[in-house]
């Protein structure tokens, strides 16, 4: 780990990270299109549940409520869109991991330092801005200050922890070649067991169940619950965070260990 | 500098069944099949040698270089790299070694061949009088200031190849490993990288370990050659005893007077058994005798008894000749007494 400690050896990837994406700005705009299409299609649904807007409805939601748990989740997933899995997957497929493999730097860290800059272009391009635009379209609920504040710690973890679960899921092209559909399938699982289409709470009892000890809550219904003030005290927002570390922690561990395991049967064939 | 003790790849390939029915069988039930690309193969590099490592395709090069450079984890036996065990510590041989593997780009498809050199020097913590003396050699020799900041995937492959020597070559390494690097290089090209890895060679004692299919390149660049063949290491030495187990040597003569080229031709068959005689298109007799039968001073005494020679030269054996005798499986010693 000596040579990983140098965060100025993983800067340039970053900022290298940052030229390439500025040279397809077309993407910002694929991307704002496609979130903004999905956030209608959900908001506008729910908000139709949730006509009557006289007290709670299910779950305890109002319709400011549920409108603004569906908008910041679909934020959300703007922000976790670093294209980890999309890079790692096609360096396996193509053969190129075996280039990046013959550079004195840790490849899982500069995929992390090379997706940060995508995490912040997006947040600031696609995400902010289609807040904005909801806001201007329908209610949404304004947060207590605190509650704002333990969002946005739990918002930087979902950060890290979305892209765990994008290496990991890149690291499937080791094991077989059709990395689109694990890819897919991941997008699918993580969009619902995040609650991005259904909030958790509305979900059935053993699905609820379910959800609420796989990783990906912590991805959006972790930091929505924070935001929206739906716990109890502080031990409730402690809950929510200590779920959404320990699985961070958890997935760091996992990819560490994955990644030394596929790296030692790596096998690049041909050239 | 570079050491292989019966280093051994066996790669597990799934088995495929052709056709239709053969590929929903596949569906079901996979066999694998165990291939094995290096076969307990030992070698010792020095320090500051200039090494080919030959061998036809599928010979299991690129699979050797991939151990030697950390990427991939060998099936048995080990190898070392300036005392690292490169896949045990990737890292730290990183480092050391410099790498072109011809067919895939280790620079920044989109970003400028400068900007990939700055990410470079990061990453490699490249000293400011280290990089500038570098690239003052690159503007020298490749001209890489005419590939300006045109993105790397916008480059011609000799643009690009020309950008990827230089870079492997940036942060000064101890070993060089270069995989088919002069692929898509013009002639002048080539000179130009050949004078840059001997130079690198001469400066700073660099080992350099190539492959390569183009045999002018291997002539120029190296001195000694790493022959492997079936997985094996058939010859390790210098390219001069290589060429030396030809099995066949060769004279070409012009004469004066006597008899006329046809009539020589019919002399040497009759009095050189063994021996082959031929017009060249110059008018020049060529004999091609095998080694193991005659000596030169046998063939050359016989010419210069009968014939008034006004110019005589034997040419080197031929890289490719040797090779090809190497591959069909005919594996002789090097002999003494040569046709030089």
């Amino acid at each position: 780990m000596r040579t990983a400690l140098r965060p100025g050896r993983y800067l340039p990837f970053a900022t290298s990270g940052l030229q390439t994406l500025l040279q397809y700005r077309s993407t910002f705009l694929v991307t704002g299109v496609t979130a903004a299409a999905g956030a209608a299609v959900t908001v506008f649904l729910w908000r139709a549940v949730y006509a009557d807007p006289t007290g709670p409805g299910p779950g305890g939601f109002t319709r400011e409520s549920i409108t603004t748990y569906l908008v910041v989740a679909q934020v959300l997933a703007v922000a976790h869109a670093n294209r980890v899995d999309d890079e790692v997957a096609a360096e396996v497929y193509r053969g190129d991991i075996a280039v990046a493999l013959t550079r004195p730097v840790s490849y899982p860290l500069v995929r992390l330092a090379a997706g940060l800059p995508v995490v912040a272009a997006n947040t600031a391009l696609v995400g902010v801005p289609l807040l904005v635009l909801f806001a201007a379209l329908v209610p949404l609920t304004v947060p207590a200050p605190a509650d704002a504040a333990l969002f946005l710690l739990s918002a930087v973890l979902s950060v890290l922890l979305a892209f765990c679960v994008n290496l990991l899921t890149g690291m499937a092209g080791f094991v077989t070649t059709n990395t689109w559909g694990v890819r897919m399938a991941k997008q699918g699982v993580v969009a619902f067991f995040a609650g991005q289409t259904v909030p958790l709470d509305l979900l059935p009892g053993p699905l609820r169940a379910l959800a609420s000890v796989l990783p990906f809550r912590a991805m959006a219904d972790g930091p929505l619950t924070l935001l929206l003030g739906r716990y109890e005290g502080a031990a409730g927002a402690a809950a929510v965070l200590g779920h959404q570390l320990a699985w961070t922690a958890g997935l760091v561990l996992l990819c560490a260990v994955l990644w030394r395991a596929a790296v030692a049967r790596l096998e690049v064939l041909g050239g | 500098m570079i050491v292989a003790e019966g280093l051994t790849k066996d790669f597990r390939i799934a088995e495929r069944r052709p056709g239709l029915v053969g590929s929903l069988a596949t569906l079901l039930s996979r066999e694998h099949r165990t291939v094995r690309a290096v076969d307990g193969i030992s070698f010792a590099l020095p320090a500051g040698s200039k090494t080919a490592y030959i061998g036809a395709n599928g010979a299991g090069k690129s699979t050797t270089i991939k151990m030697l450079t950390g990427i991939m984890t060998p099936t048995a036996g080990r190898c070392l790299v300036d005392g690292i065990e490169p896949y045990r510590d990737r890292r730290r041989n990183a480092r050391a070694i410099g790498v072109v593997f011809g067919q895939r780009s280790q620079l920044w498809w989109d970003l400028s061949v400068p900007d990939s050199f700055q990410i470079l020097r990061r990453v490699y913590d490249i000293p400011d009088t280290v990089y500038a003396r570098n690239l003052a050699l690159y503007r020298e020799l490749l001209d890489i200031d005419a590939l300006g900041t045109t993105p790397v995937r916008q480059l011609s492959l000799g643009q690009r190849m020309r950008a990827e020597i230089a870079a492997s070559l940036l942060h000064d390494p101890k070993v060089v490993f270069w995989d088919e690097p002069t692929i898509g290089l013009d002639m002048v090209l080539k000179e130009a990288v050949r004078t840059l890895v001997n130079r690198a060679h001469a400066e700073l004692g660099t080992t350099v370990l190539l492959t390569s299919h183009d045999l002018s390149d291997i002539a120029a660049i190296c001195d000694d050659a790493l022959v492997v063949d079936g997985g094996r290491v058939v010859h390790q030495g210098t390219l001069h005893d290589l060429l030396r187990r030809a099995d066949r040597r060769s004279v070409v003569f012009e004469h004066r007077g006597g008899p006329g080229p046809d009539a020589v031709v019919r002399a040497i068959g009759a009095g050189l058994p063994g021996a082959t005689a031929s017009v060249t298109p110059e008018g020049r007799v060529r004999v091609d005798y095998p080694a193991d039968a005659l000596t030169s001073r046998q063939v050359l005494g016989f010419l210069l008894d009968r014939f008034e020679l006004a110019d005589c030269y034997a040419p080197e054996p031929d890289l490719e000749t040797v090779l090809r005798q190497i591959y069909r499986g005919g594996v002789p010693a090097a002999r003494d007494g040569g046709a030089a």
